[in-house]
């Protein structure tokens, strides 16, 4: 029975493509997920071309459902590569169209069950990171090659090649929707977060690509990532991981002015972080102290719980964080984490040391021409009064490649700042 | 007042590169116009091509489709009232299939 007066579940179809694509590789078997997604884009085109006219159906869920199932059911009688097998097949997505019928809200176990195959198939060690984003994204995600390139700002082809590579490699090592058992399990565990965990960073730090379509897909990251964490599979740094995105991602709207330009961490109106967000993230936080296992998402977690019980930039816990930062360094001694640590060292011994350990990183040959590293050292140099070399810091850090257009006006601004404080 | 049909022309293929987020957003669109209270009547057509039939001689041949050179289907129409022609198209132009690259036919039902 058509009922208007319900409105569509924010992001239904994304999601149900998601899903019933998952559901039909699990039947049609991985090798066929083109046809498992054909089959749920045409039962998507039927929604559209038929509920303008006759309405929304009351389990819009289960209406796309049913469809995909018959016309996977159809695809599968034309497709002659079944062979002798066609019958077998059409009997199991007859039993699967009827079985495991989602309820209003769309999830069902079994469903849940899918998705959490198929992104942990996406995540095989023999397909490459950017391919199982793109797949991943694509598949379970339920985002279009279109608006994954928007995200990444990347180009669609080269967004579509990932995900022909990734199929590619399904079919001809034979990869099954099978969860690996025993250590395997636990490694490519660490493989699924780690693509998260780039997937979400990919929509979080960029700077560029479409605001909105970045926003969903670390919302997608963390329903992953939420939807490990219910499982059995879960570990403590599972939890340490949707606790750390759901944090950061609770000042996406803070982050950007209304201009569409950068705001500073000490700047950001913390009336606008997404509460439910943060309180997602402290009970992620909470479920990942047990164990005695540090990982990097711990501390990172650790880092954006302690900014997060800052109530204003006075209250912040700067010891805290450095000490924090310091373990981190620990375990992933990369120069970005120094970098940070070097900026929380100044927020706690002054600018003055602050500086020296920017100075350190940039003898790094990888880091001498990264912007963030000379826009830090302008900031300090600012700081402690000394304008001209801000100033000329802010140029060179404008002069590196991978500036984004709002990074490039929030140097601007800043440069242009010491250039009339060195005026006075 | 008078009624006029707006017949809603549409090339399916168009529709196959849209990601599923942007075709809920235009179930969405379309859903709205079709509840606004000008509208009158509305239907869907069968996604097939249909059949035409035709004079040869006096007598009718039925042939199947599709009938016309050009790609597109019809696929729904609505019948909406309006006071005038003008105002008719206005409303017509408001119509999200326009903004999905379909083509609208308004035509004024004979006697309203």
């Amino acid at each position: 029975m058509p009922d208007d007066a319900v409105p569509l579940v924010e992001h239904l179809f994304r999601q149900q493509a998601g899903r019933l694509t998952a559901r039909l590789t699990r039947v049609l078997g991985p090798a066929n997920i083109t046809l498992a997604e054909d089959a749920v884009q045409e039962a998507m085109m039927r929604a559209l071309r038929t509920w303008p006219f006759e309405g929304v159906p009351a389990n819009a869920a289960g209406w796309l459902y049913t469809v995909a199932h018959h016309i996977a059911i159809d695809a599968v009688r034309r497709d002659r590569s079944f062979g002798d097998k066609t019958d077998a097949i059409v009997a199991e997505i007859a039993r699967s169209g009827t079985t495991c019928v989602p309820d209003e809200t769309g999830v069902g176990d079994q469903l849940r069950d899918d998705e959490l195959r198929m992104i942990f198939m996406c995540c095989h060690p023999e397909i490459p990171r950017d391919s199982s984003v793109a797949l991943s994204l694509k598949t379970v995600g339920g985002f279009s090659v279109s608006e994954i390139a928007r995200a990444f700002l990347a180009d669609e082809t080269a967004i579509a090649q990932r995900i022909v590579r990734a199929k590619k490699q399904i079919r001809e090592r034979c990869l099954t929707l099978d969860l690996p058992a025993g250590r395997a399990l636990g490694e490519r565990l660490d493989a699924v977060l780690d693509v998260l965990y780039f997937m979400f960073n990919e929509g979080y730090t960029a700077h560029q690509g479409e605001e909105l379509i970045r926003r969903d897909l670390c919302m997608e990251a963390i329903r992953l990532g939420r939807l490990i964490a219910g499982t059995t599979l879960s570990t403590p740094h599972t939890h340490a991981l949707v606790a750390l995105m759901a944090l950061l991602a609770a000042r996406f709207r803070a982050r950007v002015d209304e201009e569409g330009d950068l705001v500073l961490f000490d700047d950001q109106n913390r009336a606008l972080w997404d509460e439910g967000l943060i309180a997602l993230g402290f009970r992620h936080f909470d479920r990942s102290m047990s164990g005695d296992h540090v990982s990097a998402y711990h501390v990172q977690a650790a880092i954006a719980a302690t900014q997060a019980r800052a109530l204003t930039p006075e209250l912040m816990d700067w010891p805290l964080i450095l000490e924090l930062y310091d373990q981190l360094v620990a375990i992933d001694p990369s120069p970005v984490v120094a970098l940070n640590r070097a900026v929380a060292l100044a927020k706690v011994r002054g600018a003055g040391e602050g500086l020296a350990a920017v100075e350190r990183l940039g003898r790094d040959p990888k880091l001498r021409h990264y912007h963030l590293l000379m826009a830090a050292r302008g900031q300090l140099l600012s700081e402690l009064g000394r304008a001209s070399e801000a100033a000329r810091s802010f140029e060179e850090a404008l002069g590196c490649a991978g500036v984004s257009e709002p990074e490039r006006r929030f140097l601007r601004k800043r440069l242009a700042l010491q250039l009339t404080r060195r005026a006075e | 007042m008078s009624l006029y049909m707006l017949l809603l022309y549409d090339d399916p293929k168009n529709w196959g590169k849209i990601s599923p987020d942007e075709m809920q957003k235009a179930i969405e669109k379309y859903r709205g116009w079709t509840m606004k209270p000008f509208t009158k009547g509305h239907g869907r057509l069968a996604d097939d091509a249909g059949r035409v039939i035709r004079s040869t001689n006096g007598k009718g041949r039925v042939a199947d489709g599709p009938y016309s050179e050009t790609k597109e289907v019809l696929g729904g129409y609505y019948t909406i009232e309006a006071p005038s022609y003008d105002e008719a198209v206005k409303l017509a132009l408001d119509h999200p299939h326009l903004e999905y690259g379909g083509t609208i036919e308004v035509r004024q039902v004979w006697g309203t």
